[in-house]
């Protein structure tokens, strides 16, 4: 028998990284991830250029002005403390997405390591499988507004919610991918060399788990702005007087008929952002998964 | 009797529209089968059998499959009919079965449903009557204890049951003609052949002809009257099951034989290989469609593609280089008398 | 079955025990002393004192842990500190609307979602198809309270065909009911439509392709025979399963939606005891839900079993 020596295991994962970039050629290809990238690119470039585009601060109350319908003064209106409410907008969908990238990698991470370590090491694995599975049991929103309300609505306590709540999902695709990488000849090869723990699970084992990982991690993004602006709505994430896309919507249902502005633009981010990140997490999908590349064909 | 043949196939065209094209998968293909009598087709997997026994039943996705020529069942041509009454065909008057015993039952039903589904369908009869027929039926073709196996689910049986199950289904209206598409391929050989035994069996009770789609010559030479060999979309040789096993004249027909090992040959005497792969439908050869393979092809055979044409009453055969096998096989028959 | 009943429920217990254990410790997340925080900012130390001891909180940990655990096991989930009202008590009040909502946003969901799925799958390709996944993927980008502001904005303050909030019980009339709670269950059906009916038209994509179909149709069924019978008969797994896995969700989505609608349901219940910090009542209610959501999960295990006579094998030979 041939022994597998770890430079065949690196030319094995060049020729991967080969795939990889014919893959980004095919990425651009998808209509749906392109529109996807698109969107949030046109969102995140709003944000970013959010201070330089209004000429209110999220924060101005004017009592003079409240309510007022959408005019070239104020392009979203204003709301019912009479601050600008396309500023607000603008500073909400920064909120929704520091908290969705926060949650995206921290949870990501977290669930990287606890998978990884859970797929080589047994007794780990029926500990902490346990305990993810337990976590997996409640529904994702009662969790987090359970742990907000306990620990006092703040924007940590809400990405600390969160990343409680979407890191067994990580956790599990990781364990079940690194699993199958584990039993394979060339880690038992790497092992009788006397490769340490360390070095399989780092560097042979958490390669082959990058595709999935990417991919959930583009839909906890997701999940994570929808959850939060739902917190936020419920009055249990982000409080005011701070503007979050959710507690705007909150303020926005006690006018909701007077004032349909509060709701349909700040509406209209959240679903664009969503659709957004869910167009993209689709485009890599189908890009990283092999078994749906191949129905693809 | 206002037709001349159970079933005629006249110059069926079966094309697919694809991303990649048309792809004319059946081209120019014509045979009949009379009533008792079992037709066989034969060929590597590709050339078109399949298509042609699915495009007799129209079981093709009609959004993306154009139908050429004629089917003329008892006269009428199938492939003018509406949905409805082809309907009123499938099943009835023309059944079908089909290669995989164990994928082509439907998991969720038991295989009493299933069969009396059959019944009902095409005939006005009670639940109860289908019931006790389905019984009947399941106990002809050789199934022990039917009263309890009508109410199992396919999972439950084994292959060489299944298949039995699924003839029970295919003969439930007793239809005129039966078509079976590599019946006995995914069986043991054991039961390959309680399975022909039984459906020859029941061809002579009910008189109905059969078309066997095989890759199999061994099965062909045991139950076949006439056999119809296909490569490539095309019919290169027709002949009564004698003849074509005792004298094949096109190369392919040749090579084939060849290929059939046998106990009583020289056992050092390698198997016979025919060269080459079978092209893709998308690069049909100009001329003859064997001839990138055929040992004999010449520059004609290169260019011109050759007709079906009779060399004898019972032969038909499309090759330029026939009636010179003709001669050779019988100087070999002659030298073999000797 | 009865075996695999009980070793399923077997199976169960870790899961609830790590659902006890973070629902025992969420109050003990709160950073300093529950019942400071409970008794707000003008409560004295003399009454911080009572209601710790009354609550039984300067016992060790693992022994409220297990105090706690005994009392729910008996069924005993405490009371409210607000109302005084037993939490299981106050439970069942507010759930009534809840499940109204759920139930008729799942049969809303499952009455649109698999004809459109069927269609989808049959026209595969086609603008139809290709509308229905636009339209479904539109679906899952669109949270439910969400779609219910703008529900109300459409129907309730544009057109003024249905009342913009509010709940009437089923003893009021079936209309009256009904009434209040279209809006609310269009907002909740809409993602679980889309869902299934992206579920119902891969599976029908599967399925049409296996040799059973072509069976079916050698037999000369009707085309609808052997689309509704044979293949959704099939598809019924995977589509259970979506349902299923879902309706969890769909019941804690309800309580979403509710706020939005001003519906007195288990929505309203977490939420105003999240604004008291009525601890037991947030800690009961988030207990019971899970323990409803996991035994609903298993209820769609055991369905299997009726649907898919293969799985009934299995378990036998277990």
């Amino acid at each position: 028998m041939k022994v597998i020596t770890e430079r065949d295991v690196f030319s094995m994962l060049e020729i991967k990284r080969e795939h990889r970039q014919r893959n980004i050629r095919r990425f651009w290809g998808n209509r749906f991830a392109v529109t996807g990238s698109a969107i949030l690119l046109v969102i995140i470039l709003l944000v970013w250029i959010a201070p330089f585009l209004t000429t209110y601060g999220p924060l101005e109350v004017d009592p003079k002005n409240r309510l007022q319908a959408p005019s070239s003064e104020h392009w979203f209106g204003t709301d019912n403390f009479g601050r600008d409410l396309f500023s607000r907008v603008l500073y909400g969908a920064q909120v929704s997405i520091s908290v969705g990238f926060s949650v995206a990698l921290v949870a990501s991470f977290l669930g990287l390591v606890i998978g990884l370590l859970c797929a080589y090491y047994a007794i780990l694995d029926h500990v902490l499988m346990r305990i993810c599975d337990g976590l997996f049991a409640f529904p994702s929103i009662l969790l987090a507004i359970a742990i907000v309300a306990a620990m006092g609505p703040m924007k940590s306590n809400v990405i600390l919610a969160l990343v409680i709540v979407y890191t067994p999902s990580v956790a599990r695709v990781v364990r079940s991918v690194a699993l199958v990488v584990r039993e394979q000849i060339y880690i038992e090869a790497l092992r009788s060399q006397g490769a340490s723990a360390w070095r399989i699970i780092w560097v042979h084992m958490a390669p082959n788990s990058t595709s999935p990982l990417i991919i959930q991690t583009s839909y906890i993004f997701a999940a994570s702005i929808l959850t939060e602006a739902a917190l936020s709505f419920l009055g249990a994430g982000i409080p005011a007087p701070d503007p979050s896309l959710g507690n705007i919507l909150l303020d926005g249902k006690s006018v909701i008929f007077n004032a349909w502005w509060m709701t349909v633009f700040p509406g209209v981010f959240i679903m664009a952002m969503v659709l957004g990140l869910n167009l993209f997490g689709d485009g890599l999908r189908d890009l990283l998964d092999p078994r749906n590349s191949q129905t693809k064909k | 009797m206002a037709y001349k043949h159970l079933l005629e196939i006249k110059e069926l065209k079966t094309s697919f529209s694809t991303e990649r094209g048309v792809v004319t998968a059946v081209d120019g293909v014509s045979f009949h089968v009379d009533a008792g009598e079992t037709v066989g087709v034969v060929g590597e997997s590709g050339c078109g059998k399949s298509v042609t026994a699915e495009s007799i039943l129209r079981l093709l996705d009609e959004k993306k499959t154009n139908y050429l020529g004629e089917i003329c069942y008892q006269g009428t041509n199938l492939l003018a009919l509406s949905i409805d009454q082809m309907q009123q065909i499938r099943g009835n008057e023309i059944s079908m079965i089909f290669q995989d015993p164990m994928t082509s039952l439907n998991p969720v039903f038991t295989i009493g449903d299933q069969i009396a589904e059959a019944i009902t369908q095409h005939q006005k009869c009670s639940k109860q009557d289908a019931f006790s027929r389905t019984v009947e039926l399941l106990r002809r073709t050789g199934i022990p204890a039917p009263e309890q196996r009508v109410h199992e689910y396919p999972h439950e049986l084994s292959g060489g049951m299944r298949q039995r199950a699924m003839i029970a289904m295919a003969l439930a209206c007793q239809p005129n003609l039966l078509i079976a598409d590599e019946p006995t391929t995914a069986l043991d050989v054991t039961i390959q052949a309680q399975i022909l035994e039984l459906m020859q069996e029941l061809k002579q009770e009910s008189q109905m002809g059969i078309i066997l789609i095989t890759h199999d010559l061994g099965v062909v030479a045991e139950v076949c009257t006439r056999v119809v060999v296909m490569y490539l979309g095309q019919v290169i040789e027709e002949a009564d099951v004698e003849t074509l096993f005792e004298n094949p004249l096109h190369p392919y027909t040749q090579g084939l034989m060849k290929a059939v090992p046998t106990i009583d040959g020289d056992r050092k005497q390698k198997l016979h290989v025919i060269k080459g792969m079978v092209p893709s439908l998308h690069q049909i050869p100009q001329g003859c469609r064997f001839a990138p393979r055929c040992e004999y092809a010449d520059s004609q055979c290169s260019q011109e593609p050759p007709q079906l044409h009779a060399i004898s009453p019972k032969q038909k055969v499309r090759c330029w280089h026939a009636a010179k096998f003709m001669t050779q096989g019988e100087e070999h028959e002659r030298h073999h008398l000797d | 079955m009865s075996g695999y009943i009980l070793k399923r429920l077997l199976s169960m217990l870790p899961i609830l025990a790590v659902v006890a254990v973070v629902v025992f410790m969420i109050v003990h997340l709160t950073p300093g002393d529950p019942a400071a925080v409970m008794l707000g900012d003008e409560a004295g130390e003399k009454e911080i004192a009572e209601l710790r001891s009354q609550l039984g909180l300067d016992l060790p940990l693992a022994v409220q842990f297990f105090h706690w655990l005994a009392n729910v096991l008996q069924g005993d989930l405490g009371r409210s500190y607000f109302s005084d009202v037993p939490v299981t008590q106050a439970f069942w009040e507010h759930l009534g609307p809840t499940v109204s909502v759920a139930i008729l946003a799942q049969i809303i969901a499952i009455l649109i979602a698999i004809p459109i799925g069927i269609m989808a799958a049959r026209r595969r390709g086609t603008m139809i198809d290709q509308a229905v996944m636009g339209v479904s993927l539109f679906g899952i980008s669109v949270p439910s309270f969400l779609l219910g502001l703008f529900l109300i904005l459409l129907f309730a303050v544009q057109l003024k065909w249905l009342p913009v909030a509010g709940y009437k019980p089923l003893s009021s009339g079936l209309w009256n009911h009904l009434r209040y709670l279209i809006l609310p269950a269009l907002a909740l059906g809409f993602m679980q439509a889309a869902l299934i009916a992206r579920m119902t038209r891969s599976s029908m994509l599967d399925i049409i392709a296996d040799n059973y179909i072509k069976t079916a149709r050698a037999k000369g069924l009707k085309e609808t025979m052997v689309i509704y019978k044979h293949a959704l008969r099939n598809a019924c797994i995977p589509i259970l399963t979506v349902i299923g896995e879902t309706f969890g969700g769909l019941v804690t989505g309800a309580a979403v939606v509710e706020t939005v609608f001003n519906i007195p349901g288990i929505g309203q219940l977490i939420i105003s005891s999240v604004e008291r910090r009525d601890y037991a009542v947030i800690q009961g209610t988030v207990l019971l839900i899970t323990v409803t959501y996991v035994l609903l999960n298993l209820i769609v295990d055991l369905l299997y079993g009726i649907v898919d006579p293969r799985v009934r094998l299995n378990r036998k030979e277990r």
